[in-house]
């Protein structure tokens, strides 16, 4: 600030009046009455009230006395009395919370402003003011009224008068109000919505925007907004689930304090296009995630009081920028209002921010109307065929198909906690299935673990081959994650937009891509080759559990003869032997490449490996150039120097 | 200038009166002419950007005043529309003569940044 300058003039003073009004305030709480014979106080009684851009104008007569004396029946309004206009502040006016013939007493120093050409004269810098009660009687009135809400008019000024465009055409004026403008609008509906009895129930909003902004003011904990469930989906919270991988197979365990616990969201929009992401009670995993869906999307849901979490922007953490632009704007006049026909198109730009909002815990502030029919307003998921997918243009866009899955594994980095690492699904539909070339028969999914799987989800994946239905995954540089908001059910969702994809269960065998030049790693494919060498070093054999398949058995405790396993807590009488040995074959299919499969189920060189375990000596010609195939495999590396692929078999589910 | 009308200005404006009075401080408002009689007025905001504001009616290109006074009904001006209103009042305002052209690409880079 400039120094000597007006500003830090101004500074200087407003400091000066802050300690001075603190005290004041002070003083009024403290000593109830004031007498009210000094000079200079001006004491009004107030006829109307309304508020102003955050000021609160009140229309009231001077009155020559205080009417201490007097019962307020008595006094009557002489017409004779001279009528002021009184600004308060907000802050001012909290603190009085005056209604119509409540008697103010402002003490100086006040001003006075008599504008060129207006009657009435406008008292300003009414920061000294207090409300004086009467008789018992309004002292017992302004309790009552003090509880109930008292809802106070809000003058909105028009664009017309802030443009100064008054002196315009009348028709011109007809024309603005039927005309679709964006601003004009929510203006309306202001002047509505505020302009009540002041008893009246609190109002039912259709404004987000305007809910949040207004927290704070009066009436707004009762208020209510609402809004059209887009989606429900669950966020992860910090505990993740344990799984473990015995093998080939994967066995998810839950954790001990009864599951994974994620919090319940709500991605909700309001009439005019505005976003929201309402965060609602933590579940567990055993709570089925797919049933909120099932009840709640597409329905509308009413909020209120809700507390702000963050106010997030394009391009932050927390804005799922994804999933809201895979959402349409709805028109900007909710169809609802009294416009005859509305000839804007939709295609507006999704919002740049989007509040994430919260229950406060202990209340009860979402009511879901279940029972009414899906809101016009719901944007089902749009789904398509994996082919489709496939072939989808440009990074990043949420998609949603159905697929069955046919292998899972866990990703191991072991730099990464077990909780944290990403599962692999191979999954195929049948536009893939169906087709014959440059486009592959089975898609890998990466499922993070920021993307929440309930538990039944996860047991259906490891028992067996399943139809899931992808919600909202990811695709962008050729690959499908599934990340935070995505939600893979087991149910096809009751309202959704296929678009000629075929949600159904795939009949007849699946088939894999053979492996061939453009195999990549972490695929799975099959193969068919002839035996030329084997690496008689990974010869391994260990028994596994005959009711979990656990492969990672213990000596029993009490008997050292006999073998325990862990995750069935029992012993195992009958263990199942399993055996794995890495062999090298000649593919024709890929040539070049020296082809390194771990087998260990195959049954044509089961014979070889149990000469091989129990005799340490094998015949070589009555393996060498033994056909192998159709093996279906697990692609763990692919290099080019030495030119090598390396594989597991594998079975499907 | 008396204390009571400062005093007077936060009353009414609110948070706008003491930035609008430093911007009136360091003389950064300047009215805009061109021959043929059109005004308006070009402010330097504290971050160093350049806004309009139009003479014949309440307008800035400052966002606050796109969302608080249009949007939200909330201010009755921006702190630079006050400034433009005190530096007028106290005779503050630099000068500044352009040409017409000038003055069409001041107002029309407005609408281009707008759309």
């Amino acid at each position: 600030l400039c120094r000597g300058g007006l500003a830090e003039r101004l500074c200087r003073l407003q400091n000066r009046e802050r300690s001075a009004i603190s005290f004041w305030r002070h003083q009024c709480i403290s000593d109830a009455k004031i007498p009210s014979d000094k000079s200079g106080v001006l004491i009004v009684k107030i006829l109307e009230i309304f508020e102003e851009c955050t000021i609160q104008v009140a229309i009231c007569q001077q009155l020559e006395q205080s009417p201490a004396t007097l019962s307020p029946e008595d006094v009557v309004i002489n017409a004779e009395e001279p009528i002021l206009k009184v600004l308060f502040t907000r802050e001012t006016a909290a603190h009085l919370k005056s209604r119509p013939q409540d008697v103010i007493h402002i003490y100086p120093p006040w001003q006075k402003l008599l504008l060129r050409n207006a009657d009435v004269p406008v008292i300003m810098n009414t920061y000294f003011s207090q409300k004086v009660l009467l008789s018992e009687y309004s002292e017992a009135r302004e309790k009552t009224c003090g509880l109930t809400k008292m809802l106070i008019r809000k003058n909105i000024i028009s664009l017309a008068q802030t443009f100064r465009l008054d002196d315009l055409d009348d028709e011109l004026h007809q024309k603005s109000s039927d005309n679709q403008q964006v601003a004009c609008a929510p203006q309306i509906r202001n002047n509505c919505n505020l302009k009540q009895h002041p008893l009246a129930q609190s109002a039912v909003n259709d404004s987000l925007l305007e809910m949040v902004e207004s927290q704070g003011a009066v009436g707004w904990r009762e208020a209510q907004v609402q809004v059209v469930i887009q989606r429900v989906y669950c966020l992860p919270a910090r505990q993740g689930y344990r799984s473990h991988i015995q093998g080939n197979k994967p066995l998810y365990k839950p954790m001990s304090n009864g599951g994974m616990f994620c919090r319940l969201c709500l991605l909700v929009q309001d009439a005019y296009g505005m976003f929201s992401e309402v965060q609602l009670q933590s579940l567990s995993s055993t709570d089925d995630i797919e049933q909120y869906c099932r009840r709640w999307e597409g329905k509308f849901c009413w909020l209120a009081g809700m507390k702000i979490l963050q106010r997030t922007t394009r391009g932050r953490r927390g804005y799922n920028v994804f999933v809201i632009s895979s959402l349409s704007v709805p028109p900007l006049i909710p169809p609802s209002a009294k416009s005859k026909s509305i000839s804007m198109t939709t295609n507006l730009p999704p919002p740049s921010f989007c509040y994430i909002l919260t229950v406060r815990s202990g209340e009860v502030h979402v009511e879901v109307d279940e029972e009414e029919q899906i809101s016009n307003l719901y944007q089902p998921p749009a789904v398509h065929g994996l082919k489709e997918i496939l072939r989808i243009d440009g990074c990043n866009k949420r998609c949603s198909f159905g697929a069955q899955v046919l292998y899972l594994r866990l990703q191991t980095k072991h730099s990464v906690p077990i909780n944290q690492r990403e599962i692999l699904l191979f999954v195929t539909d049948s536009t893939l299935q169906d087709v014959v070339h440059m486009i592959p028969k089975v898609v890998a999914v990466a499922v993070t673990a920021s993307c929440v799987l309930s538990t039944d989800i996860i047991e259906a994946l490891s028992v067996a081959s399943r139809l899931v239905f992808f919600k909202d995954a990811l695709w962008g540089n050729g690959k499908i994650i599934c990340v935070e908001r995505t939600v893979l059910l087991l149910q096809k969702p009751l309202l959704c937009s296929a678009a000629g994809a075929d949600l159904s269960e795939l009949t007849g065998p699946v088939r894999l891509d053979e492996l061939d030049s453009t195999t990549q790693a972490n695929s799975i494919c099959a193969l068919r080759g002839t035996v030329v060498g084997v690496n008689e070093s990974t010869a391994f054999s260990w028994p596994t559990c005959d009711r979990c398949g656990n492969g990672k058995l213990e000596l029993c405790p009490q008997d050292r003869e006999l073998l325990y396993c862990k995750q069935c807590s029992e012993v195992v009488v009958t263990p199942v032997l399993k055996m794995q040995l890495e062999v090298f074959l000649s593919c024709p299919s890929r040539s070049q490449s020296t082809v390194k499969v771990k087998v260990w189920q195959c049954p044509g060189l089961f014979v070889l490996l149990t000469m091989l375990l129990f005799t340490q000596t094998y015949e070589v010609q009555s393996v060498m150039g033994k056909e192998v195939g159709l093996l279906n495999c697990y692609v763990h590396s692919v290099t080019s120097h030495p030119n090598c692929v390396a594989l597991e078999e594998i079975v499907l589910l | 200038v008396p204390d009571e009308l400062l005093l007077g200005l936060k009353f009414i404006f609110g948070p706008c009166a003491v930035p609008a009075l430093d911007l009136v401080d360091q003389r950064s408002v300047t009215r805009v002419t061109s021959p043929s009689g059109r005004t308006l007025y070009q402010v330097l905001g504290s971050s160093g950007k350049l806004y309009t504001c139009y003479s014949s009616c309440h307008f800035c290109t400052c966002p606050a005043f796109e969302f608080s006074v249009l949007q939200k009904s909330e201010s009755l001006l921006c702190k630079h529309i006050l400034a433009v209103y005190l530096s007028r009042a106290v005779g503050a305002c630099q000068e500044l003569s352009v040409s017409e052209e000038q003055l069409t690409s001041i107002l029309l880079a407005e609408e281009e940044e707008e759309g």
